[in-house]
């Protein structure tokens, strides 16, 4: 039995480790802005960030894979810290992740992914546009505990209650999008339906979100506490607590471009052109955003209060021989305490609203200067804010650079920067709101970039 | 001509290289846990132990006459005893039960037949019989009767009527039922008598046979006295012989331990009805060695050759018929040297004692004695657990049961430290050491290195020496693996432990049956965690 806690505790350190290796992927894939990107109107894929966006003097836009990364930890961890190279493997370390972590820590994660997406700019000034993406969105709070109790065992921790309870809510859907946006003499507004067919989600029940233990001082009986419930879509299928063992059944995470969960969303933007050199744009994006769950749809839930305070017996007993002085662990009960219940129910996630606002001026055709902005709101998370000025030098016709220096909440010393490059009916490009950032991130605690490539005609 | 295909060439491997750096699929899929070492805490177990149940297994209590008495301020007190020596009165006083009186003549006067010194005055039967048997060596029809004129029944005399036809041999009359009969005969002596008659009216005496023999017999048979009354004189008897183990000095381990107040009682219950007198003719504990240690003192007269107590009886005269008196005589410290012996620490009691009736040889003596009538000796050592100890030893063995522990797959475990906590509500130090046994009975290790340590400290005493409180005692155990490895095999483990009362031994403590002590253990392992 003792054998089966010790697997017990790498079983549940493994899967939940999975869970940190996402959080710490998303770090490396993502970010918590995504400014340059809006700075560069020019750039096809940056229609995402606003629908009034279409690229000038273009009629045919055949858009091609594009990846959005963002991802920020709190404090100062990174993929390095947690992923250690060990001769000629990698090996998962939290020693030296977990004194940099507070005592709650968050991680917000985004990936856009555009699949392919299509401009047509039709006469009386009609821009069309559709479109098929995949996007992962998700925010995961955890306390400190966590991983110290999964890393170092309760033995540490004699005499403190570790709260381990951790809140995630995290989607996965595919978004197809159809657009229109008219332009009205200087001013354009675009407007953009999404369809959004829901891959998988995990989303914590706050109000069943508590789990504890407590080593006691004394002969360190165990006070284990459960009432915690998640709700979760093809990605949990079951979790199996027999056997002492904590073994998540991960479901088949075969992406299907649609599902029965679906749900709608709108993006709304407009561009004002003031004058020939300043441009001012604003946008809302996924406005009314959620998805219904309700195929492969579940709710687990576990609830219990156990104190395991070993084995008792009379000591009459032991002096006269009739029973053994017995040293097991009857800890077979455990498996009642953190026994998920599993009853399938449907729920609604609710996506993120973003949005920007941004104005430009043209100092010369090589230069054009711009502020930024952009909000996020999540339910049951803090909004973030970012805000950033851009310079842009377009040195060549097929090529321009650009540097942006912004402030978020986290950070007030982001220096981004972007290269578009055009050659022919090519448009590639690279943007980051941190550009140191962008090529350690192995070694950040945050990450963003934005990469893709385009057919313009 | 092909800087610029070279130089767009050369961006685009820059933002290939910095899309892949960013967006690849890390080698973490096929990471591993990093080695390293976690400690995990467990409880294994708690027990508590009365000390009432300790004492109890301590003093290895085999004997069915030992007994732990909880007193009403819940002070214990120890009790050996020896087996109750009864002695009925029967079976030292036996009177006539069965046997012929031959008649030669009519009338014959015999005394009643009884133990040498007793003459008995009054007896009442519940059981036997008594016959008549005649032969007529006339020619003539006999008629007549025949009776024992001390013997009545609801104050009717024994009388019964015979006729022998002429010539007619060994004809039995009865038996005659004689329950409830009385015999009283002021004379010590009993009667037996018939009277014959021709058809004539002639009265006869039953002619003598040729040879001299008579042919009238009284026949009794398993005649049962009830209650016998009469003159009981000097007698002496065995009465008992036993001895008595005292437990508490015979652990295999040894110790100082003092009692404050030891005690010997002798208790007679006694329902003789007559005066009896126990003759000691040895009373002596036995050493630790064998050597005699005699109990001496003045709870016992001395005749010059022996120790002897006179016992309480139900006396006649005043009408104590039926009733049982009982007797303790008491050694002490107040009266023996009885505390001096104990604080030898003896292992066991002898005794012989006899008995003699009437020892004053009183002649004037109504005693008696009924079907009932037992007297009882038992001798008893009585112990307060009141007193002190110092490293006084008890070995006990356990069994072990490490469950999973001991198919444990030990090879990344670097050490394991074990918890021992104690919350003593005794008024008792206990410094022990755990040995641990193979299946043979071969040591293979021992719980603490360099000998015992002190695991329980004693609870704090009040002025009366009572544990006043508890007191908690942590004691860990760090192992390493390969120790851990040798005796998480065991099953056995051997407890040695020396108790020393509260005070290093020092002041007397009284130890109370509801004096409990916790004794709980919990576990760290320190293990190597491997990803592979």
């Amino acid at each position: 039995m003792f054998n089966q806690h010790i697997l017990l505790k790498i079983n549940f350190l493994g899967r939940y480790s999975l869970a940190l290796l996402a959080l710490f992927c998303s770090i490396r894939i993502s970010a918590q802005q995504e400014l340059m990107l809006h700075a560069l109107p020019d750039v096809w894929h940056s229609t995402s960030t606003n629908p009034a966006f279409f690229p000038e003097g273009k009629k045919f836009i055949l858009g091609l894979p594009g990846i959005g990364l963002d991802g920020a930890h709190s404090g100062d961890v990174s993929y390095r810290d947690v992923f250690v190279k060990d001769g000629d493997r990698t090996v998962i370390d939290f020693s030296k992740v977990i004194s940099k972590l507070d005592f709650t820590n968050e991680a917000h994660f985004d990936q856009r992914t555009e699949i392919i997406n299509l401009g047509i700019r039709l006469p009386g000034k009609i821009m069309l546009q559709a479109g098929y993406a995949n996007r992962l969105s998700g925010v995961l709070v955890y306390p400190k505990a966590l991983p110290e109790l999964l890393w170092n065992g309760n033995g540490p921790y004699i005499g403190e209650t570790l709260n381990i309870g951790l809140k995630a809510d995290v989607a996965d859907w595919n978004e197809w999008s159809v657009g229109l946006a008219k332009q009205f003499g200087p001013l354009s507004i675009g407007v953009r339906g999404k369809l959004l067919t829901g891959v998988s989600s995990l989303l914590t029940d706050p109000n069943h979100i508590s789990a504890s233990v407590y080593t006691s001082p004394d002969i360190y009986q165990l006070s284990l506490h459960t009432d915690y419930g998640f709700h979760s879509a093809s990605i949990i299928e079951a979790i199996d607590t027999s056997n002492l063992g904590f073994d998540l059944k991960l479901a088949d995470l075969k992406r299907k471009a649609f599902s029965k969960n679906t749900g709608t969303a709108f993006d709304i933007g407009l561009k004002f052109k003031v004058n020939e050199r300043i441009t001012l744009d604003a946008s809302v994006l996924d406005l009314g955003a959620k998805i219904n769950w309700d195929t492969k749809a579940n709710y687990f839930l576990s609830q219990g209060d156990y104190t395991y305070d070993g084995q008792t017996f009379p000591g009459t007993d032991i002096i006269n021989g009739i029973d053994s002085l017995g040293f097991d662990l009857a800890l077979d009960t455990l498996n009642d305490i953190f026994k998920f219940n599993k009853t399938p129910g449907e729920y609604t996630t609710k996506l993120p609203l973003r949005g920007y606002l941004g104005g430009s001026f043209m100092l010369s055709k090589k230069w054009i200067f711009g502020v930024s902005a952009y909000f996020t709101h999540r339910d049951g998370a803090k909004n973030t804010f970012a805000i950033g000025g851009s310079a842009r030098w377009s040195p060549m016709k097929w090529l321009s650079l650009g540097a942006m220096y912004s402030v978020n909440r986290r950070n007030a010393a982001n220096l981004g920067m972007h290269v578009v490059l055009k050659p022919g009916p090519v448009q590639v490009y690279f943007a980051s709101d941190n550009i140191l950032n962008a090529f350690s991130v192995k070694n950040s605690p945050a990450v963003n970039l934005r990469a893709g490539i385009a057919l313009m005609f | 001509m092909f800087s610029k295909p070279i130089f767009r060439f050369s961006l685009l491997l820059v933002l290939g290289v910095a899309a892949w750096q960013g967006c690849k699929k890390s080698d973490f899929e096929n990471a591993a846990l990093g080695d390293h070492t976690a400690e995990f805490a467990f409880p294994l177990f708690t027990t508590d132990v009365k000390l009432k149940d300790l004492l109890l297994n301590i003093l290895n209590d085999t004997l069915s006459g030992d007994t732990i008495f909880i007193n009403p301020d819940n002070t214990m007190t120890l009790f050996y005893s020896g087996d109750v020596a009864e002695k009925p009165a029967t079976d030292i006083f036996k009177f006539l039960e069965s046997g012929i009186v031959p008649l030669s003549s009519d009338t014959v006067v015999n005394p009643i037949q009884a133990p040498n010194g007793v003459s008995i005055t009054q007896a009442t039967l519940k059981g036997g019989e008594i016959s008549f048997i005649f032969s007529n060596p006339t020619m003539d029809t006999i008629k007549g009767n025949f009776g024992i004129p001390e013997m009545t029944l609801n104050g009717v005399g024994f009388n019964h009527p015979f006729l022998l036809a002429p010539g007619e041999q060994n004809k039995v009359f009865g038996p005659f039922n004689m329950n409830g009969y009385e015999l009283n005969s002021a004379s010590y002596t009993i009667t037996f008598a018939y009277a014959a008659y021709l058809p004539n009216g002639t009265k006869i005496k039953i002619p003598l046979q040729p040879n001299g023999f008579p042919n009238a017999f009284v026949v009794f048979l398993n005649l049962k006295f009830k209650y016998v009354q009469g003159y009981w004189g000097y007698q002496l008897y065995e009465l008992t012989r036993d001895t008595i183990e005292i437990d508490i000095n015979q652990t295999d381990l040894r110790g100082d331990i003092k009692i404050k107040s030891p005690k010997v009682t002798m208790r007679v219950r006694n329902s003789w009805g007559f005066p009896t007198r126990g003759i000691i003719k040895y009373l002596s504990f036995i050493g630790q060695n064998g050597e005699e240690l005699q109990l001496t003192g003045t709870a016992f007269q001395n005749d010059g050759t022996n120790d002897y107590a006179d016992f309480d009886y139900p006396s006649y005269i005043a009408g104590e018929v039926g009733q049982e008196k009982i007797t303790d005589f008491v050694l002490d410290e107040t009266n023996s040297n009885i505390a001096d012996i104990f604080n030898l620490q003896p292992v066991r009691l002898v005794y012989e004692i006899d008995g003699v009736s009437n020892a004053l040889l009183d002649p004037d003596l109504i005693g008696f004695m009924t079907d009932e009538s037992v007297l009882g000796l038992q001798m008893r050592v009585q112990l307060l657990l009141e007193g002190s100890a110092k490293n006084f030893g008890a070995e006990q063995t356990l069994n072990l049961d490490f469950g999973e522990f001991g198919s444990l797959d030990s090879a990344n475990i670097e050490s394991v430290e074990f918890k021992l906590v104690t919350e003593n509500g005794t008024p008792v130090d206990i410094d022990a050491q755990i040995y641990f046994w193979d299946a043979a009975g071969n040591t293979v290790d021992s719980l603490f290195d360099g000998g015992g340590q002190k695991i329980m400290n004693a609870a704090p005493i009040s002025a009366i020496g009572t544990a006043d409180g508890t007191t908690r005692t942590e004691t860990f155990i760090t192992m390493t693996a390969a120790r851990f490895d040798k005796i998480r095999t065991t099953k056995t483990a051997v407890l040695k432990a020396y108790f020393t009362t509260a005070q290093g031994g020092t002041v007397p403590v009284k130890l109370l049956a509801d004096n409990t002590a916790v004794v709980k253990m919990g576990i760290k392992v320190r293990k190597r965690l491997t990803g592979g």
